[in-house]
């Protein structure tokens, strides 16, 4: 049972992150690679405001609302001269944003970890005696990060606004005819995509592992095998993915060797790659010659 | 058999070898006078020059983008070092080709899922691998010897070089010029092999499958295979350089090679310019020189070179250089120097067939 709740937790937090992938890459064919990162400074930047007496959600809203101005800052400035460069262009470019923003985090905070004060317990349930490896902590963790994932969905389902970013997506041409602004809606996308990253950078600050410039680096990566082996076009292949990948870390750690833990997501995204190379969950899709 | 002749008789292979040549014995040459500090900075530029040339020949020349180079790096070191740590006497010839062929086979490992996957994927893929490295290598102590690491014999300088050498500090002067010069030698054999890759026949092959995979597929080419090979060939080079440079540590530990190490390969190829020989040689010498810059910068902006900013200028230096060279100029430095270069040439009379041809 310990394996399943903290898998299911860190699991969340993957899903998060790939789900933030995904929006960005649907809406503009660009992995984000600072993505993580992004996260990590805007959550520095909220979390910080602690250490003046501010309370903890108050922070978290700032976070969120620095990281969405950064991810749509991101886009406008750094990604727009872009479009329609070969592929390789913007993954070098955001690698080089996440290699600046680590740095000037460790130049600014210093790269000692830093503790936040959790808003739930992290002490496990007691069940007639017995532990039951779930704390309020991971309740709460688990009620925000599905909390968030059904925000989204129902933004793009459901309102005039998710039409138009799901139009924008898909005929940019022809929503532009149509009357929808395509650039403020690829902006709007950059967004959202980073305030959902910042809510897991803010998940994951606040557990046990603290806040520290890299620590995004290795949830980045999972969220990104997250994403890939659902399929980087699927939001609910990328959640699936998330919690699968979650589940399986946990698994490796306990029955098999903490040594192999960090190869347990190559391991996974190879298996599923070579099964289906474009992703689990998305429509096979002919590629245009 | 019959290609490989011909390939031999080239004209062009025996001007590559003349130019390549040329250039490490002008490099040698200025080893002579350099400072031991800045030998063994020109070395530790070499070694990181081959892996920026394999990471060179991977993007530029097979359009595959790699984020895994500081681990294929580890990879060759924790071989050499293993190696070098117990078999002592092994010459160093050997152990180099140990981690070139043990980077190699790495890199074949990680691209046969890779050939299926594309752009983002395979970055992404090759990421987790970089980022897999670092704890592999701390996990796994009975080999690799955990958060210590390895330790091996510092290269020794043979008794006819270290004659050449008087004076207070002759043992130190002799030392650094010696590691230099072979590591300038090593990245010189490296350079040539690549720069006939990169005009033979799996080199145009390659290009095409870069520009056009369906059309390399109708002329014959293997396109998984031909992606498989630029991946081990860009692996073992990192596997050459990254055991080059441990040699020079006489050291391998797994914080040599974290994450940001690949970001700083990728900046250094992207500033000297994708795809070309010039390329790699202009991101091992910004490599050497890049203490000088940052404490450049710092004293420039007034920065306490042991402050928090100061201790970490290096990393938004070459951050915000990759992110720069990329936007505004894509093709690198060299794609500045070679209209100078060619204005030059211009000024001098010559007839311009010759000048064409060359093309």
């Amino acid at each position: 049972m310990h394996n399943i709740f903290g898998g299911i937790a860190q699991g969340v937090v993957y899903a998060l992150v790939a789900l933030s992938l995904v929006i960005i890459w649907q809406s503009t064919h660009v992995l984000n690679f600072a993505q993580g990162a992004m996260a990590m400074f805007a959550t520095y930047i909220g979390m910080t405001e602690i250490d003046r007496g501010l309370g903890y959600w108050w922070c978290v809203i700032i976070s969120v609302a620095v990281g969405m101005a950064l991810g749509g800052l991101t886009e406008r400035v750094l990604i727009r001269p872009l479009y329609g460069k070969p592929e390789i262009n913007p993954i070098v470019v955001m690698v080089g944003f996440l290699g600046v923003l680590e740095a000037l985090a460790a130049a600014i905070w210093t790269s000692t970890t830093r503790n936040i004060p959790e808003p739930f317990s992290q002490i496990f349930y007691h069940s007639q005696g017995n532990l039951v490896y779930l704390s309020p902590f991971i309740i709460f963790q688990v009620i925000l990060a599905l909390g968030i994932m059904l925000v989204v969905a129902a933004l793009f389902r459901f309102t005039p606004l998710g039409l138009q970013l799901r139009a924008s997506a898909l005929a940019p041409e022809v929503s532009r005819l149509l009357g929808i602004r395509v650039s403020r809606m690829l902006t709007f996308g950059w967004m959202l995509s980073a305030g959902v990253g910042c809510i897991a950078a803010v998940i994951q600050a606040s557990g046990s592992f603290g806040l520290f410039p890299t620590d995004m680096d290795g949830i980045f990566v999972a969220g990104f095998i997250a994403a890939a082996v659902g399929g980087l076009e699927s939001p609910f292949g990328a959640v699936c993915g998330g919690l699968l990948i979650g589940l399986a870390e946990q698994f490796i750690l306990s029955y098999w060797s903490p040594n192999v833990a960090p190869l347990g997501g190559i391991i996974i995204l190879v298996i599923a790659l070579m099964i289906r190379p474009q992703g689990l969950f998305t429509k096979t899709a002919g590629r245009r010659v | 058999m019959q290609g490989w002749r011909t390939f031999l008789r080239q004209e062009s292979t025996h001007s590559r070898l003349i130019g390549v040549g040329a250039l490490t014995l002008v490099t040698l040459a200025i080893t002579i006078i350099l400072p031991p500090v800045a030998n063994s900075d020109l070395a530790g530029g070499a070694a990181i020059a081959v892996v920026i040339l394999g990471l060179s020949w991977l993007i530029g020349w097979s359009g595959q983008i790699s984020l895994g180079n500081s681990g294929f790096m580890a990879v060759g070191a924790y071989a050499a070092g293993v190696w070098a740590h117990h078999h002592a006497t092994t010459p160093l010839i050997f152990t180099l080709a140990l981690a070139t062929v043990i980077g190699g086979i790495s890199g074949l490992i990680i691209a046969i899922p890779s050939t299926r996957l594309r752009g983002p994927y395979l970055a992404g893929l090759t990421l987790a691998f970089a980022a897999a490295v670092t704890p592999i290598a701390q996990n796994f102590t009975s080999i690799t010897g955990g958060e210590g690491g390895i330790f091996m014999n510092s290269l020794t300088t043979p008794g006819w070089f270290g004659g050449f050498f008087h004076g207070v500090n002759a043992s130190i002067n002799a030392n650094a010029q010696w590691t230099a010069d072979l590591a300038v030698v090593v990245a010189g054999v490296a350079f040539f092999f690549m720069a006939n890759l990169f005009h033979s026949r799996s080199g145009r092959a390659m290009r095409l499958v870069r520009d056009n995979d369906v059309a390399a597929e109708l002329m014959g080419v293997n396109l998984s295979r031909a992606r498989s090979s630029a991946f081990m060939v860009a692996a073992a080079y990192a596997g050459l350089g990254g055991a080059m440079y441990s040699l020079l540590e006489a050291s391998v530990r797994p914080e040599t090679f974290p994450l940001t190490l690949s970001i700083t390969l990728l900046t250094l190829m992207v500033l000297g310019g994708i795809g070309t020989l010039s390329g790699a040689v202009l991101g091992g010498i910004i490599y050497s020189f890049s203490p000088d810059l940052v404490s450049w910068v710092n004293s420039l902006t007034g920065v306490n070179p042991t402050s928090n900013l100061g201790a970490n200028m290096q990393g938004i230096i070459f951050g915000l250089l990759l992110i720069l060279t990329m936007l505004f100029v894509p093709r690198g430095l060299v794609s500045i120097i070679s209209p100078l270069r060619k204005l030059v040439g211009s000024l001098r009379a010559r007839p311009p067939a010759s000048s064409a041809a060359k093309l």
